[in-house]
């Protein structure tokens, strides 16, 4: 990947990859285990999205902006103490605020530390682009992120609970679909969203 | 090469050592409040708490004494653990001082099939034990109005979950029992240290800062 | 399940053909040949004929809500079927009888009073997911009734267990809820009678209860032949020899093995689902493997799991292993070297 040079047009693709073209769980398949233990409802999708934002986005700032000080045989365990740091912020930040999400999300907090969607975006990209780019890089594969997991979340949370937001969407004639919290709805879900994505790509490629 | 290293890892310790100055407190706090909350739930009079420690061999027991308003003792409240249908469930008892009944149940942490398992945290299941005695031992029983003083109503459906709950506090109370003789909870009184007090600390400790 | 591809298979796959099992099976089952396009009917005809005792049984326990079951599932699977096969433009194969089969079957694995829509989404799961996502007849791992009630089981487990006194449903409204053998030998070790087992009059699943006449289509099947004698002999069989070490320690504790062979699925799972041809292995050595681990493990599950009833997952579980099991029991090539087979 050249050096970006930050004109608008590439720093708008920089951020609008994450939102479809490469969306984390279901095009690069990467953050599957948060994807698949955390969405059981929405607010917990959206919480661990936002999580990951967070994480990704500093690491890819610090290391975008180290990139050219951290000597290339030790850039890895460079970043993941870097990782490992926003991690457990976030984690306190949660347990100390918002303790009931914190427990929700219970040891998936402390595990984004392995999400592939970090090292990955921190070896693909901020090690080799300016600040601006990889901020644009951060939110958009956090946001689509945040979006996927929220997508799931709402789907099981719809089909396992009758909510969404813990709203009651659907009325009492509605019998929850009790598969839907538990692992196995998750790999259902998955699955069909992976479906439906590539379903959706497929149709576009045969348009264009 | 290394010196890089060493600096990323000197400078994420310190920050590391900043936030957690900051948000150890605050956690320890929402812990203790978690605790506290469900102490007063199982003993209903208590207004604080003070807790019994004892520690034989490797392992350490506790409960916690509650207090009511005058610093009376009111019962005992503590935790008992052990595995359910899917995993850990958590409880935490009221036992009365007299050492006969319970006071009340609260389900701390489950993971239980939602809408089948984890209905023993409902209200109506925790509000079962209140009263019910612990001799010779606690047991459910199904389908059925309970009979005896020393019985519960399994919930339809999750006797696993249900019989979980009974064996778990079973366990507790006789370790209790064991550990903690009547006669003997005064003098054991490790720590005295109420939790309002405790409170109070805190807000000063963060004054102070 | 699926009882033409059984038919066709003993016919032309004769056991340990050298050709792949799965390969043999596509052909016939994509293009049968003359003698069994003349005879999928018939072949149906004979199963269905099998369950009708079941089915009768379970009107007669249960009442006609049980044969309004047996109808929505078949219904359902079938236009399931059609649907998949009409999306994905495939030759409509509808009337091959299999999801008529799978149906009734699935019907026989609920409890009476469930409802109809969970009915109608058990049917949709064990079509959809279970048959047609992998490919349709013959290359479904998990044999799809099976996979459909495991799916109601972890959607619906309050109604999924929610029992019904036998020859109640009819009398009132609010039917008595009643616990099954299992359920009573697991949590309040009581051993239901054996005559009551043997002809049915217990609560459990539509199909399950009546041992007789789940018998009466087996042996009607196996004088057909369209059962392969080894599936059922060795999982009641093993069934019946690892219950019974247990039995003989402590007869208090651990009921008979004649209990643990008539309660429950054990029969109607044995006779009619871990002889389903699509999903169990193809060499004489590995139906014996996969019968006789499959009916330990129901036992382990039975006695030391967390659920009263294990025959559906073992079967689930040991279809699973099918694949592997065909690979490392096919009979070596004459003159072929051990290494080559793997």
């Amino acid at each position: 990947m050249a050096e970006n040079n930050g004109n608008t047009y590439s720093l708008w693709h920089e951020f609008k990859k994450g939102l479809w073209q490469d969306i984390p769980p279901f095009r690069l398949v990467l953050g599957t285990c948060p994807t698949l233990a955390v969405t059981n409802s929405v607010k917990n999708g959206i919480a661990m999205g936002l999580a990951t934002l967070f994480v990704l986005l500093g690491s890819n700032i610090i290391i975008s902006a180290v990139r050219k000080y951290v000597a290339p045989q030790v850039r890895i365990a460079a970043y993941v103490v870097i990782i490992a740091l926003l991690v457990t912020v976030a984690d306190m930040f949660l347990a100390a605020k918002f303790p009931p999400i914190s427990k929700a999300l219970g040891p998936y907090v402390p595990l984004i530390v392995v999400n592939c969607i970090i090292l990955g975006r921190a070896e693909a990209f901020a090690q080799k682009n300016p600040i601006i780019p990889s901020i644009m890089d951060a939110l958009g594969i956090g946001l689509g992120f945040t979006m996927s997991l929220a997508t799931m979340g709402s789907i099981r949370e719809l089909l396992g609970f009758g909510s969404i937001l813990q709203f009651k969407v659907l009325g009492s004639w509605f019998e929850p679909w009790i598969v839907m919290i538990l692992p196995a709805g998750a790999f259902l879900v998955f699955g069909s969203l992976i479906a439906l994505v590539n379903y959706i790509s497929s149709r576009k490629a045969e348009g264009a | 090469m290394f010196l890089n290293l060493t600096v990323v890892g000197a400078v994420s310790g310190v920050i590391l050592a900043g936030v957690f100055h900051v948000a150890d407190p605050l956690i320890q706090a929402n812990k203790e409040k978690e605790l506290k909350e469900a102490i007063f739930v199982v003993l209903p009079e208590a207004k604080d708490y003070k807790i019994i420690e004892k520690t034989i061999g490797q392992e350490t027991f506790k409960v916690y004494e509650g207090l009511d308003a005058n610093g009376t003792p009111v019962g005992l409240a503590f935790k008992a653990d052990g595995g359910g249908f899917q995993g850990n469930v958590g409880v935490m008892v009221g036992l009365n001082l007299d050492y006969l009944k319970l006071k009340g149940i609260k389900i701390l942490d489950q993971v239980e099939t939602p809408g089948l398992g984890n209905r023993i945290s409902e209200p109506a299941f925790e509000e079962q034990f209140k009263g019910i005695e612990i001799t010779p031992k606690v047991e459910y029983i199904k389908n059925r109005k309970p009979e005896k003083p020393n019985q519960i109503q399994a919930i339809t459906g999750a006797t696993i979950s249900s019989s979980a709950v009974v064996s778990n506090i079973n366990r507790a109370v006789e370790k209790v029992l064991k550990e903690f003789p009547k006669d003997e909870v005064g003098r054991l009184e490790k720590e005295i240290r109420p939790a309002s007090a405790t409170a109070r600390e805190k807000g000063a400790e963060h004054g102070g800062k | 399940m699926d009882k033409t591809l059984e038919k066709t298979e003993i016919k032309t796959a004769p056991e340990g053909g050298e050709g792949a099992a799965g390969a043999e099976r596509l052909i016939v089952s994509s293009s049968p040949h003359f003698l069994d396009a003349e005879s999928i009917p018939k072949i149906m005809h004979t199963v269905v004929m099998a369950l009708v005792p079941a089915m009768a049984a379970s009107v007669y326990f249960f009442g006609w809500r049980a044969l309004l079951l047996i109808l929505v599932c078949v219904g359902a699977c079938m236009l399931t079927e059609w649907a998949f096969q009409k999306y994905r433009k495939k030759p409509i194969k509808v009337y091959d009888g299999s999801a008529i089969i799978t149906g009734i079957l699935l019907a026989l694995t609920l409890p009476p009073g469930f409802p109809i829509f969970g009915a109608i989404l058990g049917s949709v799961f064990a079509i959809g997911i279970g048959k047609q996502l992998f490919g349709g007849i013959g290359f479904n791992i998990f044999n799809p009734a099976l996979l459909g009630r495991a799916f109601l089981m972890a959607t619906y487990p309050v109604l999924m267990t929610t029992w019904l006194e036998p020859r109640t449903v009819a009398k009132a409204v609010d039917a008595v809820s009643a616990a099954t053998p299992l359920a009573m030998m697991k949590f309040e070790a009581k051993f239901a009678p054996l005559a009551d087992l043997f002809f049915g009059n217990v609560s459990g699943s539509l199909g399950e209860t009546s041992v007789v006449a789940i018998l009466i289509g087996g042996l009607y099947l196996r004088y057909k032949g369209y059962i392969n004698w080894k599936l059922p002999l060795g999982y009641l069989g093993s069934m019946a020899a690892f219950s019974a070490i247990f039995w003989f320690v402590n007869p208090a504790k651990y009921p008979s093995p004649a209990f643990h062979i008539f309660a429950g699925g054990a029969m109607l799972g044995a006779w009619f689902m871990v002889t389903d041809m699509v999903t169990s292995p193809t060499t004489a050595l590995g139906q014996w493997i996969f019968a006789i681990v499959g009916g330990i493990i129901a036992v382990i599950i039975r006695l030391f799991g967390g659920l009263p009833e294990g025959v559906m997952y073992s079967i689930l579980f040991m279809n699973a292993f099918v694949p592997l099991i065909n690979k490392h029991t096919r009979p070596r090539v004459f003159g072929g070297s051990l290494k080559a087979q793997g």
